[in-house]
């Protein structure tokens, strides 16, 4: 049932803490570019830190108020002990906040173990071979940390449990080419929510039995708007749902948590280490990376595929990256017949009312 | 209550360096030469700043650094309109001022002092050393010229103590990569041995700059932070020319002069204070504002972020290992390292913090930096928000409100038998 997915989201850190009295261990990481394979084939459980709609207090002492609502969001939970169950923490070079953060969270947020990982801006030949000694180093330090040998085989296995996650999720995609989908975009929301803080094998088997019993399609969809959901992290599923409510149906999405985490696999003929840095700096590109044409093109690809009418642009405020590619990604999309809502938004702090109206407008167009 | 020190009847009037004359002929000349690029059939580069324009140099390309431009025209009043012209093309109010104003005057079609654009770019080289921004920014730039552009990735290394030699591998591959694409896209040859020269060049002003920032420990400190910030220029443009040696080997004598005679440029130096980070150009006087109190900056880390040595004798190796390891990048822990080290050395009594709105890449860290020098040193700080370039939403009373009971604080820290007095 998809409410178990929202369930699994919703009461993550209750789960983290379960596997911890079960001795497992679980990180923390941000961000997409991070391969989690790696932490997998370590025995350890990686989860996505995620920001929240609460307040921020704690965090001002420590971070700008003029940084995206997600990072600052994300270290007030972490400094409120939302988060005491980690016990690692990992960060990718992405974002100029992903890379500050690092050291911010190092400084106020005691954990045994910390890892920096430079990720390459492109993806040439020679930044795949820096990628690939990076993840070598990575990798020494997490068997450093287990006091463990990650062999080939268990690297293996992990690359095998993602790749199926993601294969699995792509059914869930799939779906919605119908006319008629089974699932509203805020019940795959859920679905992709819950594969972000919780082990993929268990994410695998929950989509597994949730594709075999696949309910009947979701006959109230005919009538609605097509549209795509293109941009960064969000944390307020009323967005989605405030999209529904006015008669558009999110059939696709173009989201760091959605098809640019779930899709690219990582080629299993390959040399693990090499094959995982392939696969992260050729997956479809996030805006921190180089160059942007590729993500373009996978919007222009999914619009078509899956018939929308329109996109919803949702950019955090001052997400740089996301924010400078704005105007390009709106006027290409607009003169492939793909008009655009585009909205900046905050985590803490939503204003749903404006939304609503703005979307109500966009809709009306579309129709 | 805090005195200014303007008794009696001598003003802060920090003497004005005899080198500025020079400085102003090396504008000239600079622009002058920008002008003609076209003309005499050298490539206009635009480039960022943390790159390597020694690569520029190499190619007798000249280099243009938008980021200096948008200063000018911040300092010339005309950078918010440039920046709401961006806003209107649906560039977000929030992003680095010096992207807007850049590309408000590329749609404006007007240059600093309403005259004309500079020359648009043959090649566009950016890096990735500095900020996510300049990348970004740069690829807007590729698509609105349509012309080539080349990203130097330059990964950060942020508690490693010493630079990993795959870093420095990567870093110097990419640089010979460069070397190709400049062949190709500028029909010159690669000459090692005018690189050679030109590092050579490059080093040297570096370390004029340093034995400058050196001179800045005396007491009184012999210039004031806006001289610095002003004669940065030949070190972020002129970097790896001759023209820069010449210039800072003038300035290093005159500072030295002063030093050597005990002149401050703020008499009666009272206190002693560090500058982070960015100038605010639409205000470079509020640098002074701190002088009618008796305080002088004596360092900063922006002015020093584009001094680095070189090696002659492997160019691209000395040029990867000194683009990897800009102190500007060492992250907040880093910084509030070298900040601590410079706090002793050059007898610092606080600190004060630009919080500049549109540069999350280096403002986010500035909060824990002072909380670690306050923690640790028990230094003070001032931190209030501003925008380098943009003047919008700046308020200049509120500004000089909290300056002054900064200085109080630091009046009865330092002079507690004064206090009341
Ligand atoms: S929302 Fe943007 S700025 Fe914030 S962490 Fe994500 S990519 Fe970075
Ligand atoms: S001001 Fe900040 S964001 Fe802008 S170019 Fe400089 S480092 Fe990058």
């Amino acid at each position: 049932m998809v409410s178990d997915f929202f369930q699994a989201y919703r009461t993550r850190h209750q789960l983290a803490e379960g596997w911890k009295q079960a001795g497992r261990k679980v990180f923390g990481y941000f961000c997409n570019y991070t391969p989690e394979e790696l932490i997998y084939s370590a025995g350890i459980i990686p989860v996505r830190i995620r920001g929240s709609a609460e307040n921020v207090d704690l965090a001002d002492a420590h971070l700008p108020s003029f940084c995206c609502s997600y990072m600052r969001s994300a270290l007030d939970q972490a400094l409120k002990g939302r988060y005491s169950y980690l016990d690692g923490m990992v960060f990718p070079k992405t974002c100029d906040m992903t890379r500050a953060l690092y050291g911010i969270w190092k400084r106020n947020i005691k954990l045994p173990y910390y890892w920096f990982l430079p990720v390459p801006g492109k993806s040439t030949d020679e930044a795949v071979e820096f990628f690939t000694h990076e993840l070598r180093l990575f990798k020494e330090s997490l068997e450093e940390y287990s006091n463990h040998k990650i062999s080939d085989e268990s690297l293996m296995q992990a690359i095998k449990v993602y790749n199926r996650n993601r294969s699995l999720v792509g059914e869930v995609y799939k779906l919605a080419l119908s006319d008629t989908p089974q699932f509203s975009a805020s019940e795959v929301f859920g679905i992709l929510l819950a594969g972000l803080v919780m082990p993929k094998e268990e994410h695998n088997a929950m989509l597994r039995d949730l594709l075999d019993k696949l309910p009947a399609s979701n006959t109230s969809a005919e009538d609605k708007v097509r549209l795509m959901i293109a941009g960064n992290t969000f944390e307020n599923i009323e967005l989605l749902q405030t999209i529904e409510e006015c008669g558009g149906e999110v059939v696709i999405d173009d989201l760091d948590i959605g098809t640019r985490y779930y899709g690219s696999t990582v080629d299993e003929s390959l040399e693990p280490l090499r094959a995982i840095a392939e696969r992260y700096l050729r997956k479809i590109p996030c805006p921190c990376k180089h160059p942007a044409a590729p993500r373009l093109g996978h919007m222009l690809e999914l619009a078509k595929t899956y018939r929308v009418k329109g996109v919803v642009l949702v950019i955090q405020k001052y997400c740089d990256t996301h924010l400078y590619d704005r105007p390009w990604i709106e006027s290409r999309l607009k003169e492939e017949g793909f008009p655009v809502l585009s909205v900046e938004h905050s985590d803490t702090g939503w204003t749903g009312g404006k939304f609503k109206t703005m979307v109500q407008a966009f809709i009306e167009m579309l129709e | 209550m805090v005195t200014k020190q303007n008794e009696p009847a001598t003003p802060v009037k920090p003497g004005r360096l005899a080198v500025s004359a020079a400085l102003g002929t090396l504008n000239e000349n600079y622009y002058q030469a920008l002008a003609n690029a076209k003309g005499e059939g050298k490539p206009v580069v635009w480039i960022t700043s943390m790159a390597p324009i020694e690569m520029v140099y190499a190619f007798d390309g000249i280099p243009f650094f938008p980021e200096n431009y948008a200063a000018l025209c911040s300092s010339r009043k005309v950078a918010a309109e440039f920046c709401q012209a961006a806003e209107a093309r649906g560039y977000s109010q929030d992003l680095c001022a010096y992207a807007l104003c850049t590309f408000g005057f590329i749609f404006e079609k007007r240059g600093a002092f309403g005259d004309e654009v500079p020359p648009a770019p043959d090649i566009l080289l950016a890096t990735e050393g500095a900020c996510a921004t300049h990348p970004k920014w740069w690829e807007a730039l590729q698509r609105h010229y349509n012309c080539p552009l080349f990203i130097v990735d330059a990964a950060y290394t942020v508690d490693s103590e010493t630079l990993p030699e795959h870093h420095k591998a990567y870093y110097a591959a990419q640089l010979r990569e460069l070397a190709s694409f400049m062949e190709e896209h500028t029909g010159r040859k690669f000459d090692m041995d005018r690189l050679r020269e030109v590092v050579a060049l490059s080093d040297r002003a570096s370390e004029l700059w340093d034995e400058i920032d050196e001179l800045r420990k005396a007491i009184p400190t012999p210039i004031s932070q806006i001289d610095v910030f002003t004669c940065l220029f030949a070190l972020v443009t002129l970097r790896g020319t001759k023209e820069a040696v010449v210039f800072y080997e003038e300035l290093r004598d005159e500072v030295k002069q002063r030093v050597d005679n005990g002149i401050g440029f703020v008499p009666n130096e009272r206190f002693r204070l560090i500058w982070d980070l960015f100038p605010i150009y639409h205000n470079m006087r509020l640098l002074n504002y701190f002088a009618e109190f008796g305080a002088a900056f004596v360092t900063d880390l922006y002015g020093n972020a584009f001094s680095g040595r070189l090696d002659v004798s492997d160019p691209f190796d000395s040029l990867a290992e000194r683009y990897l390891s800009f102190f500007i990048r060492a992250g907040a822990w880093g910084k509030a390292e070298i900040y601590k080290k410079r706090a002793r050395e050059y007898h610092v009594d606080g600190i004060v913090f630009h919080f500049n709105r549109c540069c999350r890449c280096f403002t986010s860290e500035q909060p824990d930096i002072g909380n670690i020098l306050r923690e640790e040193l028990g230094i003070s700080g001032l931190m209030f928000e501003a925008n380098m370039v943009d003047p919008r939403g700046y308020d200049d009373i509120q500004v000089k409100a909290r300056i002054e009971s900064f200085i109080e604080m630091l009046e009865a820290k330092k002079y507690p038998k004064q206090k009341g007095g």
